[in-house]
């Protein structure tokens, strides 16, 4: 703003604002980092240290390996069918046999070994729902990314009449509270057999997403100059050529963006999420309210798990920091 | 609107072609639009409408739903709970987007300096918005701790001891916790905030305060004169769009207070929820999610309308 030379004491000064700022938006996303790799002491440590500890990779050990669950194999007396007995707590083991993969888990009582302990791995749970985060979100930004393109243009292009109120009602469902639909759609995909499925989330999320896509790629298809369709026309493409090879290429930035919120977006939703699943599809956000055991919060635990959460939301925002207002705004500003 | 038209419009005279293209014309536009129209419509207009259904229903386990026609609405809006809901939740949003508003401009001025990491600094502030709520409201609560939280231990080494206070029981207490979801959420949201103000800073031209410094125009002159009718359409989508979503407001309060203590702090999101989910009373919880949807149409409907009128002042301004 103003255009007097500046000195090294205001300089410092225009500094610190800024610096306290950055501090105070930035902390809380630090403490969160620091604690994941903190020991249980140090969780509930006064004052809190926040340099001051021993770091221990222990919390993300326990989130990401693989957990040995020993069980029992018995015939139920009464019905004379197996029955496996699980252990939680670690148990006197009397012939811990070899470790089975846990797809085997569900096999052992083929092996006519009953009575016998066996020690069985499973898989990491919440790489499990990570995996099913990654898989719902990266389903749904390509199937809304598709269809998003495709109206966009629609819209821009050949604008149907009253447009403005079509365009106006998707816009509003961004208004639209997630409770105002979730005991519907409970009952709906109840009804079709389809709860706790991915495909589930994967069609519930793009319905958002699709909308926030049109608004914004259409602002991105309005700024194409007309020229070159017309000329690409008169060359004889055909309209679906014309999309396909003159338009689409020039709103790659666009569905850049589009995709990185649709990703994050689809990451970060939790309320549908946690009434639409129960175990199979669960996604990371609904995993971490798996931590909430009845004695005592497993911070250290919780903080790892919001580390990987958070890292590649933080990768994603680096790649589009200069589409976030347009972005943020559903493309109503840039 | 009309001009977008164009290039299909001036392209039709092509007289070769003309029979054929016209024909690809006439499915075009319909294959690009009626499926998404057709999907949203079958996933938020019939979910809306279906849910109109059974709130007209008494869904209680194990027995078959009566039809009892506009009996939830009644029970919802003669229930204090509703009225007490509506009162927290607009009061949050209220107080957290006016502080949101007030530093979202204060921060996009003071990062809209020209400073030697900017880049890097505004990256760091605006990474909370983009972060799961959840995930925040958790991180928040062990900051918030009574005994071992971070904002305790900061408050009884500073103002606390020097006044002999006890710790605040940030998440126990009613008024405590409704003032701690409402620091979250500035945490959260002020960045979106000052992001949009920015991008109304960034439209002024410069020679507008070079021409003011000349007329010898007061700093607070400058703001209030250039800078603020520049801000005012940006700041007007981000409070419509602050404003909705904090009504909504469902993950950060369900992870710091649970609508705790009681129902003290349960918003309009999370007391439906409890409705149904928790209580299961399904019929009651579709009637409640309506008037939800009702309510925020109308703060929608208000802000859109100051959004417009804004839109026309500054073109007859300009």
């Amino acid at each position: 703003m103003s255009t007097k030379p500046k000195g090294l004491g205001r300089t410092i000064l225009q500094y610190i604002p800024v610096l306290l700022i950055v501090a105070l938006f930035f902390f809380p996303l630090f403490w969160m980092f620091s604690t994941s790799f903190k020991q249980r002491v140090d969780w509930y440590a006064v004052p809190p240290r926040i340099l001051s500890f021993t770091p221990t990779l222990q919390n993300y050990d326990q989130l990401l390996s693989i957990a040995i669950v020993p069980l029992q194999v018995l015939i139920d007396p009464a019905t004379g069918q197996p029955k496996i007995n699980k252990l939680t707590n670690e148990p006197q083991l009397q012939r811990p046999s070899q470790v089975l993969p846990s797809d085997e888990y569900r096999e052992l009582t083929r092996f006519n070994l009953f009575g016998q302990w066996y020690l069985v791995g499973t898989k990491s749970e919440f790489l499990r729902f990570i995996f099913n985060s990654i898989v719902i979100s990266l389903a749904t930004t390509v199937f809304s990314i598709i269809m998003a393109c495709l109206t966009a243009y629609g819209f821009s292009r050949f604008p149907p009449r009253r447009s403005d109120n079509i365009l106006f009602w998707i816009l509003s469902l961004r208004m639209l509270p997630p409770v105002a639909v979730i005991v519907p759609y409970f009952f709906m995909f109840q009804a079709f057999g389809m709860l706790d499925k991915h495909l589930t989330l994967i069609l519930v999320y793009s319905v958002f997403n699709i909308s926030f896509g049109v608004w914004l790629l259409k602002g991105f298809f309005d700024e194409i100059s007309p020229e070159l369709e017309e000329a690409a026309m008169m060359d004889g493409y055909g309209p679906w050529a014309v999309f396909r090879k003159v338009a689409l290429p020039l709103v790659v930035p666009g569905i850049a963006t589009v995709a990185v919120f649709n990703i994050i977006q689809s990451t970060n939703e939790f309320l549908l999420a946690f009434v639409l699943t129960q175990n199979v599809a669960t996604t990371g956000p609904v995993a971490l309210t798996k931590f909430l055991p009845p004695t005592g919060i497993d911070w250290g635990g919780i903080s790892a798990a919001a580390t990987l959460l958070v890292a590649p939301v933080v990768v994603f925002t680096i790649l589009v920091r200069n589409q976030l207002i347009r972005g943020m705004s559903f493309g109503q500003l840039r | 609107m009309a001009e977008t038209t164009a290039p299909f419009a001036s392209a039709a005279p092509v007289p070769a072609a003309e029979s054929r293209f016209e024909r690809q014309i006439w499915w075009f536009p319909r294959i690009l639009l009626i499926p998404t129209i057709v999907y949203l419509f079958v996933m938020t207009v019939f979910p809306l409408l279906y849910s109109l259904f059974i709130s007209l229903f008494r869904t209680e386990t194990g027995r078959p739903p009566v039809w009892i026609g506009l009996e939830n609405y009644g029970k919802v809006l003669s229930g204090g709970e509703f009225w007490y809901a509506i009162g927290i939740t607009l009061v949050l949003t209220v107080v957290a987007v006016t502080l949101e508003v007030l530093f979202g401009v204060g921060i996009a001025l003071l990062l809209n300096q020209r400073l030697r990491g900017m880049g890097l600094f505004r990256l760091l502030v605006y990474l909370p918005m983009m972060v799961s709520p959840l995930v925040i409201g958790y991180f928040w609560r062990y900051m918030f701790d009574g005994t071992f939280g971070i904002i305790n231990w900061v408050i009884n080494s500073t103002i606390g001891g020097l006044l002999q206070l006890d710790p605040p029981q940030w998440l126990i207490d009613p008024v405590l916790a409704a003032i701690a979801i409402i620091v979250v959420d500035v945490w959260q949201w002020t960045p979106f905030v000052a992001l949009l103000a920015a991008a109304g800073l960034n439209t002024i031209p410069p020679a507008l305060y070079e021409a003011a410094t000349l007329d010898r125009a007061s700093r607070w002159m400058q703001f209030r004169r250039i800078t603020l009718p520049f801000l005012v359409t940006p700041l007007l989508v981000a409070i419509l769009f602050r404003s909705i979503d904090t009504i909504k407001i469902f993950d950060s309060v369900y992870i710091l207070t649970g609508g705790g203590p009681g129902d003290y702090t349960a918003t309009l999101s999370v007391l439906d929820y409890k409705v149904g989910f928790t209580y299961f009373r399904v019929g009651e919880a579709a009637a409640f999610s309506w008037l939800i949807v009702i309510l925020i149409n109308i703060v929608t409907t208000v802000i859109l309308r100051l959004i417009t009128r804004s839109r026309r002042a500054r073109l007859y301004t300009a």
